[in-house]
């Protein structure tokens, strides 16, 4: 860490990881009531924990990325962050926001939250990942514009790196692409096609290019390997992201009411959504070949290379499989939407953002890696994490596909319920899957608590004296 | 930053980063021309009754134009690398010419098309055919914008014997909207 | 001679996709937008349609439901729940709720009065008229 500044990404990235223990213990729940329908029921109906669930991943999420802007954009400027005190402020108001709004959706029912917080005069509630009530949203935006402030200003009077011009253009878009969450007309069938473009603008779009931006970021500091062509791939990478992924968009109003058009539109560009995937394993690991040092910190390398290969896996595979209309026409609305959803949204974003934790925590410690037994906590934890989230995935494909051989294409179509009743054994791996997912995150915690730095072998000390 | 490639025994005019986006560009439209082709497979008698209905002698034209300028194109990379920056600008503006006598003519045939109440949605033929070409449009419009910039700089003399990457660059983009319009005008317009 | 591979034109090749598809999304948006009031018969949207979404929204019901499968998939579809089993069943089993069998998955009771009941089933017969190219396959959601 090179400036005092870049210091305020440390309570986001503590809190961030706060959050996600918040997150899978609300999936832990929901996934449960999957099984066994009465849990906690009254007190936690399955809407409430489904939306805490969704919720805090978002919010982490975006405290991560913000963590990640505040450490990022210094030190690629090579300037101190414009203003440290405003960000931390702004940390401290978008976690109690947060948390407030957590406590709400459980203590409040979701009509009387509504009722409350003025839904009525400005309805935007009742949407998937967009539930909050509007004094949330609004101060989503306040977050969002005093980051963007904070580090467009530090962009301004620094260098202007394309890694720094990407992450910051991004943020801009990330903001940008919030807005329509203030719009929800009364047609439904134009709410959802509005509500696409923030869910899809995010996360096959705009935070394509975060997560771009940060893997560039981490490979050039731990690999050594030249700033110019670490960059101009990157831009090529995301410049296949979005001529795929924005008429990409289609593949969600195939059945969803919009025109029969999107059917071929839709398919046929987003089937090319896998390429940056693609694109990004071949370049993340053509930097560690061609690297010019051997950074201590194996941990964060493994993340750096684990995140595109998960990527690929959840956002490209598994993305793909869904993606063509004849084929989306039986899977669309089942849990093999909720199996991409989770290996992707985990793959891509939870691992870059764990990938510039792990890379960036130890700096902020005040050391360049952790200790080798802390790191081997952390790799493990690493490994349980994604081994269990692809048990995840695959318990919820087949739960899906169950769906749609017994439900959506069978002679004589079985029930809603029936169907998820033939399903319960899948659902039974899921939870057991979430719960080695959750050990698996406490095991990568735990390292957090393994004090002392990394210490070279003798050899080595003696080489770097020498 | 340069790059020395493996073989670089006959490197590709121009960057090389314009060459993966012709890539992906070519992929994205092979991808369209095989939809296309699927679905006419399947509505082979709605493809070739709507398929009469459209004006070939505009088709025909449009293809005219397009290779002609794309002709005067390749004669100013000639040019350039000759030394005339002049000369290169004169031919780089008959190319941007010819790629607005395209633009006028297209939406001429637009315009009838609206007029006859025909859109995306009428049906799968004229859905593609409405995309294929719509799409192609907007790359003829891109296409000129990038030439324009390399029309600009020739003409203030940015471009020499020596130097001449951005010619190169602009022109292969301009060659590969013109080769999709050459399959496009014989996949649409022509295959019964 | 050597191969030009410069960080400039890979910036201005991602500024210039991007520019491009996006206008051609919007382009194609603005025809999606003036089409879908015919799909979805918006012109059927009466007062009593409208207060039944808004009582479906503000009740969170795709957080274990789906319309048009978009959703939870805790619960059945709604898109098509008014033609698979009709607004009187939907009013009953709104009512019934929950059943408190031991182990089934439970729906809260949200008291809603008669007339509420009323509007809820006009915006679920609005929701089950929408052309969703034949979306779901069969009546079972």
């Amino acid at each position: 860490m090179k400036y005092p500044s870049q210091q305020v990404a440390k309570p986001y990235f503590i809190a961030a990881l706060a959050l996600f223990v918040g997150q899978i213990v609300f999936g832990l729940i929901a996934g449960l009531q999957y099984l066994h329908g009465t849990f906690l029921f009254p007190e936690l109906p399955f809407d409430v924990a489904h939306m805490s669930h969704t919720n805090l991943l978002i919010v982490w999420l975006l405290m991560a990325f913000m963590g990640a802007a505040y450490f990022i954009v210094p030190e690629e400027a090579q300037t101190e962050l414009y203003s440290p005190r405003l960000a931390l402020v702004t940390f401290w108001v978008f976690l109690i926001a947060a948390a407030l709004t957590i406590v709400a959706y459980l203590f409040v029912p979701y009509a009387q939250l509504a009722a409350i917080t003025g839904n009525a005069a400005l309805p935007t509630m009742g949407r998937g990942y967009l539930e909050q009530p509007l004094p949330t949203k609004i101060g989503i935006v306040l977050v969002a514009l005093s980051l963007l402030f904070n580090v467009t200003m530090t962009l301004i009077k620094g260098r202007k790196t394309s890694i720094n011009l990407i992450l910051v253009g991004s943020l801009w878009g990330l903001a940008l692409l919030f807005l329509p969450a203030f719009y929800f007309p009364h047609d439904t069938v134009k709410a959802s096609f509005g509500w696409w473009w923030i869910v899809h603008g995010w996360v096959e779009g705009d935070w394509e290019l975060i997560l771009g931006a940060l893997l560039g970021f981490i490979l050039i500091k731990m690999t050594g390997v030249d700033r110019e062509i670490v960059e101009k791939w990157l831009y090529i990478i995301v410049a296949m992201t979005l001529i795929s992924g924005i008429i990409g968009i289609g593949h969600h109003y195939y059945y969803t009411g919009a025109p029969s058009y999107w059917i071929w539109l839709g398919s046929i560009f987003s089937a090319l959504e896998p390429i940056p995937f693609i694109l990004l394993i071949v370049f993340s690991f053509k930097m560690l070949m061609q690297r010019r040092r051997e950074h201590p910190n194996k941990a964060a390398m493994l993340w750096a290379l684990g995140t595109p290969v998960m990527a690929f896996l959840g956002a490209g595979l598994w993305g793909f499989m869904i993606t063509l209309a004849p084929a989306q026409y039986y899977i669309h609305g089942t849990n093999f939407t909720a199996a991409h959803g989770h290996l992707a949204f985990f793959g891509a974003y939870a691992m870059v953002s764990l990938a510039i934790i792990s890379y960036a925590m130890p700096l902020l410690r005040g050391r360049t890696a952790n200790s080798a037994a802390a790191q081997r906590w952390e790799m493990a934890g690493f490994w349980i994490m994604v081994f269990s989230m692809i048990g995840i995935t695959l318990a919820l494909t087949g739960a899906g596909i169950v769906t749609v051989f017994l439900q959506r294409a069978a002679d004589d179509p079985m029930g809603f319920m029936q169907a998820q009743d033939k399903a319960r054994v899948f659902f039974w791996v899921r939870e057991f899957a979430g719960v080695a997912f959750f050990i698996g995150l406490l095991v990568y915690l735990r390292s957090f608590f393994i004090a002392g730095e990394y210490e070279y072998a003798d050899e080595m000390k003696q080489a770097l004296a020498a | 930053m340069i790059e020395t490639s493996a073989d670089s025994a006959q490197p590709l005019p121009g960057d090389f980063a314009i060459w993966i986006f012709i890539f992906a560009e070519l992929v994205v439209f092979g991808v369209l021309f095989a939809a296309y082709a699927f679905a006419r497979s399947s509505h082979v008698d709605v493809f070739n009754a709507s398929q009469l209905t459209l004006n070939r002698a505009y088709g025909f034209a449009d293809t005219l134009i397009l290779v002609t300028s794309s002709y005067s194109v390749a004669r100013a990379t000639l040019s350039i690398k000759a030394g005339s920056s002049t000369a290169c600008g004169h031919w780089l503006a008959g190319a941007l010419g010819l790629g607005g006598l395209f633009l006028v003519l297209k939406s001429v045939e637009f315009h009838q098309d609206l007029a006859q109440g025909i859109t995306l949605s009428t049906n799968l033929f004229y859905m593609f055919y409405l995309a294929l070409t719509f799409f192609h449009f907007m790359h003829v419009v891109m296409g000129m914008a990038i030439l324009a910039v390399v029309d600009y700089k020739a003409y203030a003399g940015r471009y020499s014997a020596e130097n001449y990457t951005g010619v190169e660059t602009g022109g292969s983009y301009w060659h590969m909207v013109d080769l999709v319009w050459i399959i496009l005008f014989a996949l649409v317009y022509v295959i019964h | 001679m050597q191969q030009v591979f410069t960080k400039a034109m890979a910036r201005n090749i991602f500024l210039g996709g991007a520019v491009f598809f996006l206008a051609i999304y919007l382009l194609l948006s603005y025809d999606t937008w003036q089409r879908i009031p015919e799909r979805d018969h918006a012109d059927k949207m009466t007062p009593a349609v409208l207060r039944g979404k808004y009582l479906l929204d503000t009740n969170d019901c795709i957080g274990c439901h789906t319309i048009n499968g978009e959703g939870a998939y805790f619960a059945p579809e709604l898109g098509n729940v008014y033609k698979r089993r009709g607004p009187e069943f939907i009013k009953a089993w709104i009512q019934s709720q929950p059943s408190g069998v031991p182990g089934r998955r439970q729906m809260p009771n949200f008291h809603f009065t008669g007339n509420q009941l009323d509007d809820l089933v006009a915006y679920l017969q609005w929701l089950s008229n929408i052309d969703t190219n034949n979306w779901p396959p069969n009546i079972q959601g």
